[in-house]
């Protein structure tokens, strides 16, 4: 038996790049807004079942569901901000309560999200859970559709975000928003309505890669609940400063996920499958312990700037 | 009619046994939450810990005291036969029935110690925000291994343990919520005694200026080790109970049930209250009972499954004292020195 195949490494990139476009959301967010957002589950299942309802009721192409997601799962999070989060900001109350909020945030969508799910199952008459969508996918050279398409998404993602951020003038604006907020304001800077900007950004992929999920495994919705640590995993792998940090650590955490544990299952046994959740969190854990700023964080990349 | 009323009895001593396991977990986190200010987001690392050492040991610890021989049965597939042989014992004895709960919540007490003393690593090098994340890291760990280590606790399908209330027969449930009330108000007296020591003051101190507790002198390390080890203790014992009462222990410990609701609990209180942390719980379990109790007369009237309705209603009701009344129904009173004069 191989130690590994083509077709795990494709998997691995394949969760790499959600994992990715997760990940850079919560880092993004927790840079303009200081709070680690636990409401992100809630925006990767949303944009899952925004895109199942256009191909369920509409039978639309999976993948040009896509923006429609990004779109409403941004709106999401642009309620969330604006109704929630800034009240208390303004408030000055602790990361705590912030943190907090963001959780009370994702439980009352949780309901919102089965209420819907349901809904939709008796007005449609289709399964709305364990939904799985790959079987409409296009294969290409031996490969599926979603293995092209979530890495171009993510590049795409990436290149976009560095040009939107490191180029215009919204993207100085943002970032004077980020390093000091007061003398963003001085300098007649809206910083509320840039953070607004950095959230529907960040909701928007989280609900895009929430879009392309059942195009690789099941959706439900817990999708998010699942997903939660290893999301927060991407981000403190990849540091928790560094946007692009995020990127690193979805690649990583995939790789040691998928790949490290089906090689190991294959040397020391198929029982140590079981033990697969551990993966992000054992990872998280250890690099906030010894290394809380991450990848992006260390000094090596000092050089290169 | 006495149907009814019988109904209406039990109905109220399942209300109330759940209110004294969650207040018992719920004073563990507000030693560590409320008057540490510690991001415990992983509560449910010293409560799986609690559960999974009960229904471990319970057994074990039962076949221990009363002498009884295994015949070569392991504790797994054997678990049905062996409890049984337990019961025989805590059913004719109330005595062996209480040793057997006493043993099984020392057990779980060392357990969440050893678990308290784990978590407090993060707690002392890390910030809110970076620590909230570790801890809830860690309380996911512990919950995946009662799954893929059948060993511990059988894996998904979970095991049974004793029914140390099995000498009251057909009063079992009185006599379980009336012993879980007593435990529950010992907890409650223990972490109101602590915020009066010094020891509480000065973890209030940390909690609201670290650098002038520290310029004061006060070890921050130590003092929010302690805090860590005795919240864990309590929410350890917390998590045993709930074994014992249900009867048996599956790994399902999530972070919904046990820390994120005991969070939104505490918030109702008050963070940091003592009486609110009692108010918080009844009221959370009351609503929500109320919206079980009154979730069929809307099942037809609705496209889905009520159930969603108490996640909404949750999520909202959190965000509303968040936001309104975020000192919580029953706020902190702040210490008061024994002697000092009241003004007005």
């Amino acid at each position: 038996m191989a130690l590994f195949e083509p077709i795990t490494v494709a998997q691995a990139m394949i969760f790499a790049s959600l994992l990715s476009l997760m990940g850079v959301g919560v880092t993004l967010l927790y840079k303009t807004t200081k709070v680690p957002n636990f409401a992100h589950a809630s925006f990767v299942t949303l944009g899952g079942y925004v895109n199942f309802t256009l191909i369920a009721s509409l039978h639309w192409n999976p993948y040009w569901g896509l923006p429609v997601s990004f779109v409403v799962v941004g709106g999401e999070s642009l309620l969330l901000f604006f109704l929630v989060l800034e009240p208390l900001r303004k408030r000055k109350s602790s990361v705590a309560l912030l943190m907090i909020a963001t959780l009370a945030w994702h439980i009352a969508m949780l309901g919102f999200l089965g209420a819907y799910a349901d809904s939709l199952q008796t007005f449609l008459r289709v399964p709305t859970r364990n939904v799985v969508l790959s079987y409409r996918d296009f294969t290409l050279l031996g490969l599926p559709g979603i293995f092209y398409i979530s890495i171009s998404v993510t590049v795409v993602a990436a290149v976009a975000l560095y040009f939107a951020i490191e180029r215009t003038t919204l993207g100085i604006a943002l970032r004077a928003s980020m390093e000091n907020q007061n003398l963003a304001e001085s300098v007649g800077i809206n910083t509320t309505r840039m953070l607004g900007v950095a959230w529907f950004l960040a909701a928007g992929l989280a609900g895009v890669a929430g879009a392309l999920l059942p195009m690789w495994t099941l959706l439900n919705t817990s999708s998010g609940d699942t997903l939660i640590a290893a999301m927060f995993c991407v981000s403190i792998v990849g540091g928790l400063e560094t946007l692009y940090g995020a990127f690193a650590g979805g690649v990583i955490l995939a790789l040691a996920q998928i790949v490290g544990t089906t090689m190991l299952a294959n040397v020391v046994g198929v029982w140590l499958t079981g033990y697969e959740p551990v993966v992000p969190l054992l990872l998280m854990s250890i690099v906030l312990l010894t290394n809380p700023k991450g990848i992006g964080g260390m000094k090596v990349w000092k050089r290169f700037k | 009619m006495i149907a009814a009323f019988e109904d209406i009895v039990l109905f109220a001593l399942e209300l109330f046994a759940y209110i004294a396991i969650y207040l018992v977990v719920n004073e563990g986190l507000n030693i560590q939450l409320g008057v540490t200010g510690v991001t415990q987001f992983g509560l449910v690392f010293a409560v799986s810990g609690g559960a999974f050492t009960a229904g471990y040991l319970a057994t074990r610890l039962g076949v221990w005291i009363f002498h009884i021989n295994t015949g070569g049965l392991d504790f797994i597939g054997g678990n049905i036969v062996l409890t049984s042989e337990v019961n025989s014992f805590t059913q004719s004895q109330p005595l062996d029935g209480f040793a057997l709960l006493l043993l099984v919540i020392v057990a779980a007490a060392v357990v969440g110690a050893i678990l308290g003393v784990i978590s407090s690593v993060p707690a002392i090098n890390l910030r809110a925000d970076y620590l909230g994340i570790t801890l809830l890291a860690f309380g996911e760990i512990l919950n995946t291994f009662g799954v893929a280590y059948t060993p511990l606790i059988g894996g998904p399908p979970g095991i049974i343990v004793p029914d140390v209330w099995a000498w009251a027969g057909a009063n079992r449930f009185v006599a379980s919520t009336l012993t879980l009330m007593v435990l529950a108000a010992l907890a409650y007296l223990y972490i109101e005694y602590v915020i009066k020591t010094p020891l509480g003051r000065t973890l209030r101190a940390i909690r609201d200026n670290e650098v002038a507790a520290q310029s004061l002198g006060k070890n921050l390390p130590r003092y929010r080790l302690e805090a860590i080890v005795i919240g864990s203790i309590l929410a350890a014992m917390g998590g045993a109970l709930f074994v014992l009462y249900a009867g048996s222990v599956t790994p399902t410990f999530t972070r919904y049930t046990w820390t994120f609701i005991p969070w939104l609990m505490l918030l109702l209180g008050g963070l940091g209250s003592n009486v609110g942390t009692l108010v918080g719980t009844g009221v959370w379990f009351t609503i929500y009972d109320l919206i079980l109790y009154y979730k069929y007369s809307l099942q037809g009237i609705l496209p889905f499954d009520v159930v969603w309705l108490n996640y909404l209603l949750l999520g909202i009701v959190v965000m509303v004292i968040l936001i309104f009344r975020p000192q919580g129904v029953i706020p902190e009173k702040p210490a008061r020195r024994k002697g000092a004069a009241k003004k007005q």
